[in-house]
C-alpha cells in the first residue's frame, strides 16, 4: 500500500522538461522564420552555374607551373609569406598578451587591475580582423609587414584569455618557497611562475598559429600581404585555374601546418 | 643564535597567536615545536624568516634584529641564509628536480643570469652535492612529479641545503606523508643536522615523530610556552599539560607500536 | 673598479662558453659534474637550445619575407593612434544606417548555424571511431572535414557570390559550410567519449538497432550538441560581420565603406553596435550553455 503510493508520488514528482523543450522549439523556430523572411533565396542563374562548373574543373586541374614555381608570384612564394606573417604575427600577439594576461589575473594584480585588463582586451577584440588589416595598411602601407601587425593585434585576445586560466590555477607555493630563499619578484616570476605555465603558452601559442595562419589567407584582400590578393585577383579576373592553385596552395599548407600543431600539442598534453 | 625576547604576533583581524615568548635557539640544535593545530606554532616558526612579521618584543637571529625595518634587499639577503621546507613541498612539477633544486641559487645570482637560466657550473655542482646528501641523486634529471611524496620532500630539502643555510625551518614537513616515509624523511633531516651542523626547527604535529628525532622540545599552549626542554624530558603529564587533553591516535604517526618496531631495522 | 671589471671579464666568457655548448655540440665532457666524493653525474642532452635555435632561424626567415621595418613602425605608428582617435568622436546619427545590414548580419550567423548544425550530425556519426566502424568510409568522412575546415569563410562567400550573386543568401551558406565544418569535428570527438555500453543493453532488452541507439546515444550528446551549437553561433556572428567585404551581406559591406572613406567616427559606431551585439549574444549564449551543462 505505502510502496504504491511512493511510486505514484515518484512518477508525479518526475522532471518536467516538456516546458523547456517545447520553449526552446519555440525560440529556434521563431528565430528561423523571422530569418527565413530577410533571406530570399536567389534562383542560380545560367552564369552562376557555369561559374560553379568551372571552379571544380578547376580544381580537378590548377594552373599547375603557377602552384609548383619558385618564382616570386608564385604560390609557394605566396604561402611562405602567408606562413611568415602568421609566424611573427604570433610571436607579436604571445609577447603582447604575456603582460595584459599577467594584468587580468586576479590571484596576481587583484579585482580592480583584472577588470581594468580584462576590459582593455575586451575592446581590442571588438575590432575585426579585417578592419585591423586596413587600419594597419594606412600606417605602415601595403604589404606583409601591415599583415603581422594585424595578425598580432588579432591574436591578443584568445591568447590572453587562454594565458589567464592558466595563470589563474598556478601553486603558489612555488612563489612562497621562493620568497623564504631571498628571491626577489622577478626572479619569482621567472621561478614560480613561468616554468609552471610554460607548456601551456607553448600549446596555446601553436595553437592559435595554426587558427593565425588561416587568417593571414584572407590578409591580402585588404592589401595586407600573403596568398589573398592573388586569390581575389584570380576570382574577379575569372581566370578560375590561377585561383585554384591558390586555393591548392592554402589546402594543402594548412593541412601540414594542422597535422604538425596537433602532434606537437598532444605530446606537450602527455607530457603533462 | 635565534633569541626571542618577550615576542608577541598578533593578526590584523585581532587574533593573538603568540602571546609573550622568550627563547634562544643555539647553532646546531634540532628543536620540535609541538602543540594543537592553532596553538602558534606555525607562527613560532614562520617569525624567524620573517615570512611573518613580530608585532611585539624583539626577535634576533644571528645577530640580525627581524622588524619591521628589515624589508627589501637586506630582507632578502637575510632570508637566503636561512632555508624553509613546506609541508606542500612547493616544487615546481612540471620541471626536473635540479632545476627546482637550482632554485634555491637564484637569490645569490646577478639579473641576467637569473633571467636567462645560466647556471654556473659550481651551482649545479652544489645542487647535485645536495642531493646526494639526501640520497635521491639518481633522480636529478627527472621531473620532480613523477616523484613519490616522500622523494619530493626530500628534493624541498635539497632545495635549502644548496641555500648553504645556517638554519633550517620545517612547518610540517612530514604531516602530509605516510609513516614510512615520514620516517626516512625526518631521518635526513636528523643527518643534515648532525654532518652540516645546520639548525632545524620543525613545527610538527605528530607528537611521536618530534620526540624521536629532535633534541630539544617546545611545547606551546594558546600562544605561550608550557614546555620547553630535552625530548627525553618529554613525558604524558607534560604532553597532557601541552595538549590540554589525553594523546590520542590522532596526534601520533604509529599507531601500532609494532609497526613502529619494525621500522628500526 | 679594476677588481670588477676583471670579474665581468671572467663571468662573460665562463657564460659564453657555457652558452655556446648549449647552442651547439654539447659535449659530453661539458656535461658532466664531478661531485666530492669523485661520483660523475652527466647531465642529459637538452633539446632546448636546438628548438631555440630553430625558432630563431624561422623568425630571421620570417622577418626578411615580411619586410618588417621597426624604424617605419615608430616613426608612422602614431598613424594608428590618430586613426583610434578618430574613432573617440564618433557619429551617433550614423546607427541608423547600421540597424538594417545588422539585423541581417544576425540572421545570416543564425540561419548559417543552424544549417551547419543539423548537417554536422549525420557526418559526426560517420566520422566517430566507435560508431562507424568501416575503416574507410571514416577516414574519407573525416579527411572531407579537414578539407572543409581549411578554407576561410571569407573565401567560401568569394566563391559563393560569384554563384549566387552578391547578398545574404551567399552569405549565409558560408556560414553554414564553416559551421557544419567545426561542428562536425567537435561532435565526433565528443561521441566518440560515449560509452556505448548502454547501447548493447538497451539492444539485449529486444529493441530494434535504431531505436535501441536513439534511446542510448542521444541522450548522452544532446546537451554537448546544443551547446556546441550555441558557441558556433556565438563565434559566427564575428565572421558573419566581415563577409559584406566580398559582397556577401551584413555590416561587412559598411565596414569597407566607411574605411575606404575614412569616416572613423562612423566606423566607430559600427565598432560600438558589434560589440553590443557580441557582448548580448555571447552572455546569452553562456548563460544557456552554462544551464546545459
Amino acid at each position: 500500500m505505502n510502496k504504491n503510493l511512493t511510486v505514484q508520488e515518484m512518477f508525479e514528482k518526475q522532471p518536467k522538461h516538456h516546458l523547456a523543450i517545447i520553449l526552446t522549439i519555440l525560440v529556434i523556430g521563431s528565430l528561423t522564420l523571422w530569418s527565413l523572411s530577410a533571406i530570399s533565396v536567389p534562383a542560380i542563374s545560367e552564369g552562376g552555374i557555369t561559374i560553379v562548373k568551372s571552379i571544380f574543373k578547376a580544381l580537378i586541374d590548377p594552373n599547375r607551373d603557377w602552384l609548383f614555381t619558385l618564382r616570386p608570384i608564385g604560390i609557394p612564394q605566396q604561402m611562405l609569406e602567408t606562413v611568415a606573417i602568421a609566424f611573427l604575427g604570433t610571436i607579436l600577439g604571445a609577447i603582447l598578451a604575456l603582460p595584459l594576461a599577467f594584468l587580468s589575473s586576479r590571484n596576481i594584480t587583484g579585482r580592480f587591475y583584472s577588470f581594468i585588463g580584462i576590459l582593455s582586451v575586451t575592446m581590442i577584440r571588438t575590432f575585426p580582423v579585417f578592419v585591423l588589416g586596413l587600419m594597419f595598411v594606412r600606417v605602415t602601407g601595403p604589404g606583409p609587414f601591415a599583415g603581422v601587425m594585424t595578425i598580432g593585434l588579432a591574436s591578443i585576445g584568445m591568447m590572453t584569455k587562454l594565458y589567464v586560466e592558466s595563470i589563474e590555477d598556478i601553486d603558489k607555493g612555488v612563489i612562497e618557497a621562493l620568497d623564504a630563499t631571498g628571491a626577489n619578484t622577478l626572479q619569482k616570476i621567472r621561478y614560480g611562475i613561468i616554468p609552471q605555465l610554460s607548456a601551456n603558452f607553448i600549446s596555446n601559442s601553436i595553437y592559435r598559429f595554426e587558427i593565425n595562419v588561416r587568417n593571414a589567407t584572407i590578409l591580402g584582400l585588404v592589401g595586407a600581404g600573403g596568398i589573398g590578393s592573388t586569390l581575389i585577383w584570380a576570382m574577379s579576373a575569372y581566370r578560375w585555374r590561377d585561383a585554384a592553385a591558390a586555393l591548392w596552395g592554402i589546402i594543402i599548407v594548412v593541412l601540414v601546418i594542422e597535422f604538425i600543431s596537433t602532434r606537437i600539442r598532444r605530446k606537450l598534453a602527455s607530457a603533462e | 643564535m635565534i633569541k626571542f625576547d618577550k615576542v608577541g604576533k598578533t593578526y590584523p583581524d585581532g587574533t593573538v597567536a603568540l602571546k609573550e615568548v622568550s627563547l634562544e635557539i643555539e647553532q646546531g640544535e634540532f628543536v620540535a615545536v609541538i602543540g594543537l593545530s592553532g596553538a602558534g606554532k606555525s607562527t613560532l616558526v614562520k617569525l624567524i624568516n620573517k615570512m611573518i612579521g613580530v608585532t611585539k618584543g624583539t626577535l634576533t637571529v644571528n645577530s640580525i634584529e627581524v622588524n619591521n625595518e628589515l624589508k627589501g634587499k637586506r630582507l632578502r639577503k637575510f632570508r637566503r641564509k636561512i632555508g624553509m621546507v613546506f609541508q606542500a613541498f612547493n616544487l615546481v612539477g612540471r620541471t626536473s628536480v635540479i632545476r627546482n633544486v637550482l632554485a634555491a641559487r637564484v637569490a645569490e645570482m646577478n639579473f641576467v643570469e637569473s633571467l636567462l637560466g645560466l647556471y654556473s657550473k659550481d651551482d649545479k655542482i652544489k645542487a647535485l652535492e645536495a642531493l646526494d646528501k639526501v640520497g635521491i641523486l639518481e633522480k636529478a634529471y627527472s621531473r620532480a612529479d613523477q616523484l613519490s611524496g616522500g622523494q619530493q620532500q626530500r628534493v624541498a630539502l635539497a632545495r635549502t641545503i644548496a641555500q648553504d643555510p645556517s638554519i633550517i625551518l620545517a612547518d610540517e614537513p612530514v604531516a602530509s606523508l605516510d609513516p614510512i616515509t615520514a620516517n626516512q624523511v625526518m631521518k635526513d633531516f636528523e643527518r643534515v643536522n648532525k654532518d652540516l651542523n645546520i639548525t632545524v626547527i620543525a613545527n610538527m604535529h605528530h607528537v611521536d615523530m618530534a620526540l624521536k628525532y629532535a633534541r630539544r622540545v617546545i611545547g606551546i599552549r594558546d600562544g605561550n610556552i608550557v614546555f620547553d626542554g630535552p625530548s627525553d624530558k618529554v613525558n604524558e603529564d607534560l604532553l597532557k599539560e601541552i595538549y590540554g587533553r589525553n594523546i590520542t591516535d590522532e596526534d601520533i604517526m604509529f599507531k601500532d607500536e609494532d609497526e613502529a618496531e619494525q621500522i628500526e631495522f | 673598479m679594476k677588481q670588477n671589471k676583471l670579474n665581468f671579464k671572467q663571468w662573460f666568457v665562463e657564460n659564453t662558453k657555457i652558452l655556446l655548448n648549449k647552442l651547439t655540440v654539447q659535449t659530453e665532457s661539458v656535461r658532466t659534474y664531478t661531485l666530492l666524493d669523485g661520483t660523475k653525474v652527466i647531465e642529459p642532452f637538452s633539446k632546448t637550445p636546438i628548438i631555440a635555435a630553430i625558432l630563431l632561424v624561422l623568425s630571421i626567415i620570417s622577418w626578411n619575407v615580411t619586410n618588417v621595418n621597426l624604424g617605419d613602425l615608430i616613426s608612422r605608428f602614431p598613424n594608428f593612434f590618430s586613426i583610434l582617435y578618430q574613432m573617440t568622436d564618433p557619429r551617433w546619427a550614423y546607427y541608423e544606417r547600421v540597424i538594417g545590414p545588422m539585423l541581417d548580419t544576425i540572421q545570416m550567423s543564425f540561419l548559417g548555424s543552424l544549417i551547419g548544425a543539423l548537417l554536422a550530425l549525420p557526418v559526426a556519426f560517420l566520422s566517430a571511431s566507435n560508431i562507424n566502424k568501416n575503416k574507410y568510409v571514416l577516414s574519407f568522412a573525416r579527411f572531407f572535414l579537414s578539407l572543409v575546415r581549411t578554407l576561410p569563410v571569407l573565401v567560401y562567400a568569394a566563391i559563393l557570390t560569384l554563384a549566387f550573386g552578391f547578398g545574404v543568401f551567399a552569405g549565409t551558406v558560408a556560414i553554414g559550410i564553416f559551421t557544419f565544418g567545426i561542428l562536425s569535428k567537435m561532435m565526433y570527438e565528443n561521441i566518440e567519449t560515449v560509452d556505448l555500453s548502454a547501447y548493447g543493453a538497451i539492444e539485449a532488452t529486444g529493441a530494434s538497432k535504431p531505436k535501441a541507439f536513439v534511446t542510448s546515444v542521444f541522450p548522452k550528446i544532446t546537451p554537448a550538441y546544443l551547446s556546441y551549437s550555441l558557441y558556433s553561433f556565438e563565434i559566427n556572428i564575428r565572421y558573419a560581420a566581415i563577409l559584406g567585404y566580398v559582397g556577401a551581406g551584413g555590416i561587412g559591406l559598411l565596414f569597407d565603406d566607411r574605411m575606404a572613406w575614412r569616416r572613423y567616427e562612423d566606423v566607430a559606431i559600427l565598432i560600438i553596435m558589434l560589440f553590443v551585439v557580441v557582448f548580448t549574444i555571447e552572455n546569452i549564449s553562456r548563460y544557456l550553455r552554462k544551464r546545459l551543462s
